[in-house]
C-alpha cells in the first residue's frame, strides 16, 4: 500500500477499487481533518459561531446533492423542506413538550414524507419544469408560514435539551452538530456507492436509458427528493433551536437559491462539494456582514450601497466560477490531489 | 360571488394580464431562440420601472409629458444595452454548457442586477411624477383608473408591434427560424450570434416596458420582481415556447389573479383567519396545476423523448 499513489493504478482487489481514503495520504488527511474539528473550540474561540453556521448549512446542502447532483432534479425549494423540519422541531418541542430527541428524528420524517410528495411530479416534468414546480413549492411554503405561524414575525422556539443535558453554549451546539454533521456526510458517501447510488446516477445521466435497465424511475426519483428534504428538514431542526427564533424570512427563496449557489461553488456530484460550497458561502456570507458596515465606515461615499454588497458579490462570483470552473471547489481540490499523486513529475 | 364581481374582476384582470402577457413574451421569445429560461426576468422589468422613474425625475424641469417620453426612450435604450452585454460577457461563455448551469448563471446575474439596484435607489417604492391624470373611467361600466387603460392600450399595441417585427422584418424571420431549428437556420446563413444578442436585448425591452407600465400604475418596489415570475406562470399556462399562449397565459393569469385570488382574499377563511394576499400566490398554483395535467401548456410543443 502506497503513502501516495504513484504513477499508474496499482490496485488489486475490488474493495481497493471501493474504498473511499484508498491511500495512507489520504487516511491521514482525513483523520486530521476530523482532529482539527474536534479541536475547533480552541482554535476557533469566540469565531465557533462560523463553523456552526456551517454545519448546519452543509447538512442541508448534502441533501441537495443527493437531488441535484446525483439525482440531476433540479430543485429550487430547498429551503421549503428545511421550513418544514424547523416547525416540525418546534411544534414538537414546544407544543407537544417532547423532548429535543424526539423532534430531530420527527423533523427528518416529517420532511421526508414531504419530500416524496413534492418528488411525485418529477416523474411527469423535468427539467426546466420541474425547477419552476419547486419554485411554486417554495412560494406556498413561504405563504403558509406567514398565513398559519409565524405571520410576518418570527416564533420562538425553546432552547435545547440533550437527554438531560442543555445545549445552550456554542461549544456543546458544536459537538451535537458535529456529530450529525459527519455522520451525514458519511451516509451520504456511503449510499453514493450503493445500489441506490448508483441508480439515482443512472437517472441523473438519462432517466430513459436507466427505465430500460431495470432501474425504478418512480421510486428512485422520489427516493431522491425525500431523501434531500430528509437533510433539509434535520437542518431546519438544528437551525431552529440555534437560532432560537424562526420565521418566513429564514427559509426565504434566497436561501434555496443560496443552496444551490453553494452546490454550484462546491462542485455537483462530488461528495466534498456540498461541504467546501457551504463553508465558502457562509463564510463569504458573514464575512460581508461584518465587513459592509466596516466599507461604509471607510468610506462614507459609498453610503447604503454597501448594503447590496453580499448580493453583488455573491452573483459575481457565482458567474465567474461558472464560467471558468463549471466543476466547481471539488475540481480544484481533484487537481491538487492528481498533483500530489503525481508529484514529483508533472504528467 | 355576484356577476358584478366578476365583470370588475374580468377588466381590472385583462388590464393587468395585458401587462403580464408583455412580459412573458419577453421571456417566450428569448425561451424560443435561446433555450434559455432567463429567472432574473424580475430584475429586468424591475430595472425598466426604476430606470424610467429615475429618468423622469432628472428631466423634470420639462413638462411633464416631454420629461416622460424622454425617460422612457433612455430606458429603452439602457435596456436593449443591458440585453447586448449581458449576452456578450455572461452568456456567449457559456454557450453549450448544461441546462443547470445556465439557469444558475440567470439566477446569478439576477443577484447582481438587483444588488446593483438596491446600491442606487435603495429599497423604498417609487412613483412617477404625474404623468396620467389620476381619474377614474368607466369600461364596460366598471369604474377602471385611467392609468390601467393606458397601460393595458399601450401593452396592446405593442404586442401587435412586436408580431410585426417577427412576421414582416428580416431579423424577425431569422429570430423564428433560429427558434424553429437553429443548426438549419445557421446553415442558411443567419448568424445565431447576432439573433441571440437580438433576443437578449428583446427581452430585456420587453421587461422593461412591462416595469414602467406596472410603474405607472401601482409604482415600483422590489416586490415587482415578483412580476417576472408570475409571466412565467403566464408561460407555462400557455406553454413555454409558444408566443401565442405567452400572451393568452398572461390575460387568463391576470383574469384569475383578479377574481379567484380577489374571492379568496375577502371570502374565504381558513381555521377563521382570513387568508391576505391569496392574490400574490394565486399564479403558483395555476403553474403547479398546469404542470400536473398538461406539463407543456395550452399552446406549447409536445415534446416527445426517445432512447
Amino acid at each position: 500500500m502506497a503513502y501516495a499513489r504513484p504513477c499508474g493504478d496499482f490496485k488489486t482487489s475490488y474493495a481497493q477499487d471501493m474504498a473511499l481514503l484508498d491511500v495512507r495520504l489520504y487516511r491521514a488527511g482525513f483523520l486530521l481533518l476530523l482532529a482539527g474539528l474536534l479541536a475547533a473550540p480552541w482554535l476557533l474561540g469566540r469565531w465557533l459561531f462560523l463553523l456552526n453556521d456551517i454545519a448546519i448549512f452543509a447538512i442541508g446542502a448534502t441533501g441537495l446533492s443527493l437531488v441535484m447532483g446525483f439525482a440531476g432534479q433540479i430543485s429550487l425549494g430547498h429551503a421549503a423542506f428545511m421550513a418544514v423540519g424547523a416547525y416540525t422541531s418546534w411544534f414538537v418541542t414546544s407544543e407537544l413538550r417532547w423532548p429535543f430527541v424526539v423532534a430531530l428524528p420527527a423533523s427528518a420524517l416529517v420532511a421526508f414524507a414531504v419530500g416524496a410528495v413534492v418528488g411525485l411530479p418529477s416523474l411527469r416534468i423535468k427539467g426546466l419544469y420541474l425547477a419552476i414546480a419547486t419554485l411554486a413549492f417554495q412560494f406556498l411554503v413561504e405563504y403558509l408560514i406567514v398565513q398559519t405561524v409565524s405571520g410576518m414575525g418570527g416564533t420562538p422556539v425553546p432552547p435545547m435539551d440533550l437527554l438531560g443535558v442543555p445545549v445552550d453554549t456554542e461549544v456543546r451546539f458544536y459537538y451535537l452538530a458535529l456529530a450529525v454533521w459527519v455522520g451525514g456526510a458519511v451516509f451520504a458517501t456511503n449510499l453514493t456507492r450503493t445500489r441506490v447510488g448508483l441508480a439515482l446516477m443512472a437517472v441523473r445521466d438519462r432517466d430513459y436509458a436507466a427505465q430500460v435497465l431495470g432501474v425504478n424511475l418512480l421510486y428512485y426519483k422520489t427516493l431522491a427528493f425525500a431523501l434531500g428534504a430528509a437533510y433539509a428538514g434535520v437542518a431546519g431542526s438544528l437551525f431552529a433551536h440555534y437560532n432560537r427564533v424562526i420565521g418566513a424570512e429564514h427559509f426565504s427563496l434566497a436561501q434555496s437559491i443560496d443552496y444551490v449557489a453553494m452546490l454550484v461553488i462546491g462542485g455537483l456530484g462530488s461528495v466534498w462539494g456540498p461541504h467546501l460550497g457551504a463553508a465558502f458561502v457562509r463564510t463569504l456570507t458573514q464575512a460581508l456582514k461584518i465587513a459592509a458596515p466596516l466599507l461604509a465606515a471607510s468610506v462614507p461615499m459609498l453610503g447604503r450601497a454597501t448594503t447590496s454588497v453580499r448580493e453583488v458579490v455573491f452573483g459575481a462570483i457565482l458567474i465567474a466560477l461558472l464560467i471558468w470552473e463549471p466543476g466547481g471547489l471539488a475540481t480544484l481540490l481533484r487537481k491538487l490531489k492528481r498533483y500530489v499523486d503525481l508529484w514529483p513529475f508533472p504528467h | 360571488m355576484t356577476p358584478q364581481f366578476v365583470l370588475e374582476g374580468t377588466v381590472v384582470g385583462l388590464a393587468v394580464g395585458s401587462i403580464y402577457a408583455l412580459i412573458a413574451v419577453g421571456f417566450a421569445v428569448l425561451y424560443k431562440s435561446t433555450k434559455i429560461l432567463n429567472l432574473a426576468h424580475g430584475e429586468l422589468v424591475l430595472f425598466g420601472g426604476y430606470l424610467a422613474i429615475a429618468l423622469t425625475t432628472a428631466a423634470g424641469h420639462l413638462p411633464a409629458p416631454l420629461a416622460f417620453g424622454l425617460g422612457v426612450a433612455g430606458t429603452l435604450v439602457a435596456a436593449a444595452a443591458l440585453g447586448f452585454g449581458v449576452e456578450r460577457a455572461v452568456m456567449r461563455p457559456l454557450f453549450g454548457q448544461p441546462l443547470l448551469s445556465v439557469i444558475i448563471v440567470t439566477l446569478a446575474l439576477g443577484y447582481v442586477i438587483r444588488g446593483v439596484m438596491v446600491g442606487i435607489w435603495s429599497g423604498e417604492t417609487r412613483t412617477f411624477p404625474l404623468v396620467v391624470p389620476p381619474v377614474v373611467v368607466r369600461v364596460a361600466s366598471v369604474p377602471v383608473p385611467l392609468v390601467g387603460v393606458w397601460s393595458a392600450a399601450a401593452a396592446a399595441a405593442l404586442l401587435v408591434l412586436f408580431s410585426l417585427f417577427f412576421r414582416y422584418t428580416r431579423w424577425g424571420v431569422a429570430m423564428r427560424a433560429a427558434a424553429n431549428e437553429q443548426l438549419t437556420a445557421s446553415a442558411l446563413g443567419v448568424s445565431l450570434r447576432r439573433v441571440f444578442a437580438y433576443a437578449w436585448a428583446f427581452a430585456a425591452i420587453a421587461g422593461a416596458v412591462g416595469g414602467i407600465l406596472l410603474g405607472l400604475w401601482l409604482g415600483v418596489n422590489f416586490a415587482l420582481a415578483a412580476v417576472g415570475l408570475k409571466a412565467l406562470a403566464a408561460l407555462i399556462l400557455g406553454g413555454l415556447d409558444s408566443i401565442p399562449g405567452a400572451i393568452v397565459g398572461g390575460l387568463v393569469v391576470g383574469v384569475l389573479e383578479t377574481i379567484v385570488g380577489g374571492y379568496i382574499d375577502a371570502h374565504v377563511r381558513l381555521f377563521g383567519h382570513p387568508l391576505h394576499g391569496f392574490k400574490e400566490v394565486t399564479a403558483y398554483l395555476v403553474i403547479l396545476l398546469v404542470l400536473m395535467v398538461r406539463p407543456y401548456g395550452l399552446f406549447g410543443t409536445e415534446h416527445i423523448e426517445r432512447l
